[in-house]
């Protein structure tokens, strides 16, 4: 019997003195490389390039956010006034969004992976569409919804005569509104792959100890999901001190709103400042998170098998097949607004509850010109490009953080996960200042004016997402299942490919897929460093909205959904195909970790 | 094993395609022996093709490259690839966007023959940017939803208690054509008594009509459209080019007069194609060019015309006199006070 199949579990509490830690770091340097000397080796060209590519770069905003009035007057004015009220606000709007986002995400990947009820397989599909609503007019599909004159008020005006105002939702309450049915996804796609990790062997033990569900669920699988929900904590804290869509169209005066203005006044050293605040917080958010983590380790070391699902009977069929339709409806409703609109005539909507003028005009017009297919070329094949990059460098950066063993641990964390933090803009005119002419720092690299800044920005981007999600699923695996492999004399490389990548293999690819839907979406970056003559999707849609050309922007968008929409559904394909053949797969990876002859 | 196989064409085509960079040579072919200008403009795409459309036309030996981003980006882009710009020309944007721009050397003049077609009072700072058009700021209204009578006819009817709740406004802070509207609102006043106060009471007046400020101009179209509310503050060309797209939109010329915003044209510092783009701003900036403009998309030119166009001896514009540079000093001052003080608090 192999290790893999023993099934075997440490749930270590570390003791609150540092001592095992300590006990570590007592070793000679030497000591501690020695068995390891394979992640220094791998660990050198990965932080070189996110050293050029990421960490100066932003370590010249935080030197120009110096200039200007003066460090002091710059930063003073965090201490009073509307930056502070802005930066309050912002951080609170985050904060509320983990929580929510949190629930949903963390209920329906719950409900999803281990329960079986009508209704089940569509709100699987469902479940990622948000993903798949392009930015800009996705925000928009919210308020054409959920706003006094959208659709949801109206229809309940119509029907039940409450009046629209007192059903809408503005201010705070929309923000919140977008951000958790739009970033939902980061929990729930990693508490998906935490579940998938997760061996049932351990609650079928509890359960048999005598714990109840709420028990199980307290002491046993939650603290296994700690990971998987930093995770979800962190992507999903940063993206909403970096959204700058929803709080606009709300008209909430977050701290990326404020960066904004003071850019718009002039005040570009000022401005610098108040990104460098930005991203200090989710840098400190992000320092807690790994805090908190820390504290409580969690480990499986079995590979994850798949419980059966639960299949509910009797009324509560009926109850859970009426709750998944109503979730069904209301994450399917942006998008089919979307849809709506891209088959409307512009201007005809008013006072009606939905348009009631129909035409297939605006896709025509978007056929029938030769040059609009150029921008979903380019969005796809540049994020595709950004996307297998980020993978492998951003599933490498996490292994090797996985098993850093030196200090330093969290400084490397911080430098991957900066670009997460920041505002896209801020990210879009550091890359053009860092690449704009040779000199010192860019290597005498320019990437300005070609093809190549798109990519470079996108991975600049999209690494944390590869690395948090690939990072959660490391967590969750002992690190003796690879040292019993080593033992067993495989080689480093072996290890990783049919140990190490095969265990992680789910949480790269929710990252990637992350990283390529955000990718083909992406707006505010990407306007500041597109070359001439290749307009990215998200930006030929702004374009089209700002000809006030509606309803093709709308048509443009439906495409863009339906584009990824279709990478869903792969990988959705890709992981289905794991999943039948599990008992297979169980028994050749446990196979695999023997010996060779 | 089916999985496998299904697995490795993914990554197989995936990788093809992301390493491949297939169709991406933007019509390289059609470019061959001509010179490609670059120009970056925040103006509407129908304005911005038809002038290149008519200007290729004319000049075949240049082909022309348009970016068009938000007023705010230009001028980002611009700012960030200064050692080694990209673009030629700059067009598009207002007054105190070009300004900033040159103060930052970030332009230089067009040739004196090209200078001269505008009037000294439309130019910038040593010629370094020229004002193409004036921007009319006035007051429109959804003439579904209210008639001639009632819509408020000057600036003052719009703090009147009947209008409470029934004005949208574009948000201020990010926009340089609101902040322009409301800096002149404060200067109404400011230039007799030398305080903004009274400045400030006027637009608490305002925010407590306003019933909410949109993200941006299309924002603003949809829920006007949608008789969210019935009133708003725009500029003059949107506003026609709008209702001629079918927005029931209606124009109000205030009584005291529109304050007039100038948008501009300028040429990038070491733009890599210098004469190109003297070429292009020569081409703009005639009269024939400017005629079709203003007679087509609404535009009041800074060239003189020698025939005005009919939409505007009928609409009797009037201009609210505005000292720009007074503005200009104190816009940050004051649109951060009202940030700060006033919005959403009236």
């Amino acid at each position: 019997m192999t290790v893999l199949d023993a099934k075997t579990t440490t749930s270590q509490k570390k003791p609150p003195s540092a001592s095992a830690p300590r006990r570590r770091r007592t070793g000679t340097l030497s000591e501690k490389i020695g068995s390891d000397r394979f992640v220094y080796l791998l660990a050198a060209p990965v932080f070189v390039i996110i050293l050029f590519f990421v960490v100066i770069p932003m370590a010249q905003t935080a030197l120009f956010s110096t200039q200007g009035n003066g460090l002091a007057s710059n930063y003073g004015t965090f201490f009073s006034g509307s930056s502070a009220s802005a930066l309050l606000l912002s951080v609170g709007i985050s904060m509320a969004s983990v929580v929510l986002c949190g629930i949903l995400g963390t209920l329906l990947a719950v409900l999803l992976t281990r329960f079986e009820f009508p209704g089940r397989k569509a709100l699987e599909v469902f479940a990622l569409l948000p993903m798949a609503l392009p930015p800009l007019i996705g925000a928009v599909s919210f308020v054409l919804l959920y706003s006094e004159t959208g659709i949801v008020p109206r229809a309940l005006h119509l029907w039940l005569g409450i009046p629209a105002a007192s059903t809408s939702v503005t201010g705070i309450a929309g923000v919140l509104l977008v951000h958790t049915f739009t970033m939902y996804p980061f929990f729930y796609l990693s508490v998906s792959a935490g579940l998938a990790g997760l061996d049932s062997s351990l609650e079928s033990a509890a359960a048999n100890l005598g714990a109840g569900k709420i028990r199980i669920w307290a002491t046993v699988l939650l603290p296994m999901l700690t990971p998987a929900l930093v995770s979800g904590a962190l992507l999903t804290f940063m993206i909403s001190m970096a959204s700058f869509t929803a709080p606009q169209l709300y008209n909430v005066q977050t701290l990326t709103m404020q960066i904004v203005s003071t850019r718009t006044s002039g005040a570009h050293e000022l401005a610098a400042a108040q990104s460098t605040i930005l991203s200090i917080v989710s840098i400190l958010f992000l320092v807690s998170m790994r805090w908190y983590q820390g504290r409580r380790i969690h480990r499986s070391l079995s590979k994850g098998t798949q419980r059966d699902r639960a299949v509910s009977t009797g009324p509560v069929r009926y109850v859970a097949m009426i709750g998944s339709t109503v979730v069904s409806a209301v994450l399917l409703a942006p998008v089919l607004v979307i849809i709506l609109v891209s088959f409307s005539i512009d201007s005809s909507w008013t006072t009606q509850v939905i348009p009631d003028q129909y035409t297939l005009q605006n896709y025509i017009r978007i056929f029938t010109d030769p040059r609009s297919l150029l921008p979903i070329n380019v969005s796809v094949q540049m994020s595709l490009l950004a996307t297998l990059a980020a993978a492998l460098i951003g599933a490498a950066a996490a292994w090797i953080v996985a098993r850093w063993k030196l200090g330093g641990k969290t400084v490397l964390d911080i430098a991957i996960m900066l670009p997460w933090a920041l505002p896209g803009t801020v990210i879009g005119v550091n890359m053009v200042t860092a690449f704009n002419e040779p000199s010192p720092t860019n290597l005498g690299l320019t990437l300005v004016g070609t093809l190549w800044i798109l990519p470079v920005a996108y991975f600049v981007r999209y690494v944390p997402l590869i690395f948090r999600s690939t990072g959660a699923s490391l967590d969750q695996i002992d690190p003796s299942l690879e040292e019993a492999a080593r033992n067993l004399g495989a080689t480093p490389l072996r290890v990783l490919r049919t140990v190490t990548v095969p265990l992680i293999a789910k949480g790269i690819l929710a990252g990637a897929l992350l990283a390529f839907v955000d990718g083909v979406g992406e707006y505010v970056a990407s306007v500041v460093i597109y070359p001439a003559g290749y307009v990215p999707m998200s930006v030929e849609i702004y374009n089209r909205i700002y000809s006030a050309e509606f309803g093709s922007a709308a048509a443009y968008g439906s495409l863009q959904i339906i584009l990824i929409l279709i990478v869903l559904i792969i990988s959705n394909t890709l992981q289905r195909g794991r999943r039948t053949t599990k008992p297979r797969t169980t028994k050749s990876a446990a196979l695999a970790a023997a010996p060779l002859s | 094993m089916r999985r496998r196989v299904f697995t490795s064409m993914v990554l197989a085509t995936t990788a093809t395609l992301a390493l491949s960079a297939c169709g991406l040579d933007a019509g390289s072919s059609a470019t061959a022996g001509r010179e490609t200008i670059t120009i970056y403009t925040s103006r509407p795409k129908g304005i911005t093709e038809g002038v290149v459309k008519k200007f290729e036309a004319a000049n075949p030996a240049y082909k022309i490259q348009l970016l068009t981003l938000g007023a705010q980006e230009v001028a980002d882009r611009v700012r960030a690839e200064s050692g080694r710009p990209q673009a030629d020309v700059w067009w598009g944007g207002t007054s105190q966007q070009f300004d900033q721009g040159a103060a930052a050397g970030l332009l230089e003049a067009f040739p004196t023959d090209v200078v001269d077609r505008v009037p000294e009072k439309y130019r910038g700072k040593d010629n370094l940017w020229l004002a193409e058009q004036r921007l009319a700021e006035i007051i429109a209204y959804n003439h579904d939803l209210l008639n001639p009578d009632q819509a408020p006819k000057d600036w003052d009817d719009l703090i009147k208690p009947e209008f409470k709740d029934k004005i949208l406004i574009r948000d201020v802070a990010a926009s340089g054509t609101m902040r322009s509207i409301f800096s002149s609102m404060i200067y109404r006043t400011f230039q007799t008594t030398g305080t903004p106060d009274e400045g400030y009471a006027w637009l608490k007046g305002l925010d407590a009509n306003t019933k909410d400020y949109t993200a941006n101009p299309t924002d603003l179209y949809l829920r006007i459209q949608r008789q969210e509310a019935p009133l708003t503050i725009w500029n003059l060309q949107d506003i026609m080019l709008q209702s001629k797209a079918g927005v029931p939109f209606t124009p109000v010329v205030p009584a005291s007069g529109a304050p007039i915003l100038l948008d501009g044209i300028g040429k990038v510092k070491n733009a890599p194609h210098s004469a190109g783009a003297d070429k292009f701003a020569a081409f703009l900036l005639q009269e024939q060019t400017q005629q079709s403009l203003a007679e087509q998309n609404y535009q009041i030119p800074t060239v003189a015309l020698s025939q005005e166009p009919e939409w505007l001896s009928t609409l009797n514009l009037k201009e609210m006199p505005v000292d720009w540079k007074t503005v200009g000093s104190k816009d940050a001052e004051w649109i951060g006070y009202w940030v700060q003080n006033i919005k959403n608090r009236g």
